[in-house]
């Protein structure tokens, strides 16, 4: 399936999660994949979403880093 | 002046008959629960909390109470503790997500049975044969005001929910918003209807447009925050993240049998401070579960590197999915020592503690050889384990590139690269392995753990100790 991950449009198996949904972003840009933990991920709403949403077809979903407090 | 002081006389009795109209109906709600047993003692504290403000207050979930941790979901009857801890909680009522058929349609069916809440779904038709016992929805006596709930779960693309299909053999599914315009009735039957969706944020927003009839609905499965809830098509929607870092408070303002109030706020579980020491008992109980001790196989020789374990778990892969080729990326083993021993659910556990399920993929051996490559970057010139065939990788002088791999089939043969190979591998490798392949494969829904466990409970006695499945090759 195909979804947009920070404007970038991303494949990803069917079932994934939003979690290698950014997994695969990361693996794609050549960054560090284990940042994908450390991510604030939101909708295209701006709702908060977990890692461990199921990803879907189409949708968009941004990612930042979490602020460290 | 007489004729005043008897109005006078009959206001507070007008008062009184006007507030009677007027109720309250009070809810709790959690949706993707995904067995966080080690929340239930705090969310026990809060439903507490609010049944002496509210004593008719109703308890709900909107699905997936289970899969996400190995205490619920491996003990001996899977995913019976979550169950047990709502019981005690006093949920009333759930909806099926796609998750609660992970444990096939005879666990299901344990589980409802085990059940004193109320299992609703609208659009799932099991046959009688499966013993499930769900309704499509139930009327709710809440301190006088009647609430109708329908439940429905989301379809995944091959019609039915997103677990294994062989998880639901004997259950037919239609389409949430046909088989939910079945129970308009309800709408004249209950002074409030809400509908408890598995269906994500997304498509409750859409399908509110066509749901006039509909009070609320408490959402799952998509684990998006909202903040208290959202009103769209006049209808007041709700879900937060999973895991219980939230719950939700509804309070619906009810009168003369119409909704004429909504309102939702979150109460962060994660905050709380106080808890219920007899859940928190319970909890405890469940997790330190002597069944995680059993004794699946015994190692019959020690084995000291991390190629001989990631062999064993690309051996139990291959045979789970029963593909023709596995695969294991080495950042991926755990540890790299087994002394003789039994090994048990706790070792495998840590041997494989990701959570991750297995991904099948149809690919030529040439893209299989890419992924190969990828992996061996991703983890910093370690070679991946695969089982099935063997690979010989021939590195450049820094031995950090790979110039070629050779792949060679299980009767030594070389492999035909043009051909395509079923492979299976876990869902991390194939989400950081972003090749040109035509086939970005589909989850099989078997934990990658739980494939390893079946496996050597099969064999009884391992040995591994020298098995290889690479070789490197210097030019």
């Amino acid at each position: 399936m195909k979804l947009k991950v920070n404007r970038k449009t991303i494949e990803i198996f069917e079932g994934a999660l939003v979690r290698h949904a950014l997994l695969r972003y990361f693996a794609v840009k050549g960054l560090d994949v284990r940042q994908v933990d450390t991510l604030t991920v939101t909708d295209r709403w701006g709702h908060e979403i977990d890692l461990d949403a199921p990803a879907s077809q189409h949708s968009t979903i941004t990612f930042r880093v979490k602020s460290e407090k | 002046m007489r004729k005043l002081l008897f109005v006078l006389l009959m206001v507070p009795f007008a008062f009184a008959s006007w507030a009677q109209n007027k109720k309250e109906v009070h809810i709790l709600s959690a949706n993707d629960m995904h067995a966080a047993i080690e929340c239930f003692p705090r969310l026990c504290f809060v439903a507490d909390s609010l049944r002496t403000l509210y004593p008719d207050l109703l308890i709900l979930s909107a699905g997936d109470n289970r899969s996400g941790d190995p205490i619920n979901d491996m003990y001996e009857i899977p995913a019976y503790p979550m169950v047990s801890l709502m019981n005690i909680v006093g949920f009333h009522a759930t909806t099926l997500g796609n998750h609660e058929f992970d444990s096939g349609q005879e666990g299901l069916a344990k589980l409802i049975n085990m059940s004193d809440f109320s299992y609703l779904c609208a659009n799932a038709h099991p046959a009688e044969s499966t013993g499930i016992h769900i309704r499509p929805y139930q009327k709710f006596d809440v301190g006088g005001v009647s609430v109708g709930i329908i439940g429905a779960v989301a379809l995944g693309p091959i019609g039915k929910p997103e677990s294994h299909p062989k998880n639901m053999t004997d259950i037919t599914f239609t389409q949430p918003l046909e088989a939910l315009q079945q129970y308009q009735f309800l709408r004249k039957e209950c002074d409030v209807v809400l509908f408890l969706s598995h269906i994500g944020y997304e498509d409750d927003v859409k399908i509110s447009a066509s749901l006039p009839w509909v009070d609320l609905i408490v959402g799952g499965h998509s684990h998006t925050q909202l903040n208290g809830g959202e009103i769209h098509n006049g209808l007041l929607i709700t879900q937060n993240v999973n895991r219980l870092a939230r719950v939700t408070h509804i309070t619906l303002t009810v009168e003369n049998g119409k909704v004429v109030d909504k309102r939702a706020e979150n109460i962060a579980i994660k905050g709380v401070k106080r808890e219920n020491k007899v859940v928190g008992k319970l909890a405890d109980y469940f997790t330190n579960n002597p069944a995680f001790d059993e004794v699946l196989a015994v190692n019959d020789k020690p084995v000291s590197t991390y190629e001989e374990l990631g062999c064993l778990m690309t051996d139990a892969y291959l045979q789970a999915a029963n593909a023709d080729i596995s695969l294991q990326n080495y950042g991926g083993v755990r540890y790299d020592t087994l002394s003789v021993r039994g090994i048990n659910v706790k070792d495998v556990l840590q041997l494989d503690p990701f959570q991750n399920n297995l991904v099948e993929m149809t690919v030529t051996g040439n893209e299989f050889i890419d992924i190969l490559k990828m992996c061996f970057v991703n983890d910093q010139a370690r070679f991946p384990l695969i089982s099935g065939a063997t690979a010989e990788y021939v590195l450049d002088d820094t031995k950090q590139q790979v110039k070629k791999v050779v792949l060679y089939g299980p009767d030594g043969k070389k492999l035909n690269l043009k051909k395509t190979y079923r492979v299976v591998t876990n869902n991390y490798v194939q989400a950081i392995t972003p090749t040109n392949r035509k086939d970005e494969g589909h989850d099989l829904g078997i934990g990658s753990a739980e494939a390893i466990m079946q496996f050597l409970k099969a064999k009884g006695h391992i040995d591994y100790q020298g098995k290889t499945c690479v070789k490197e090759v210097r030019k």
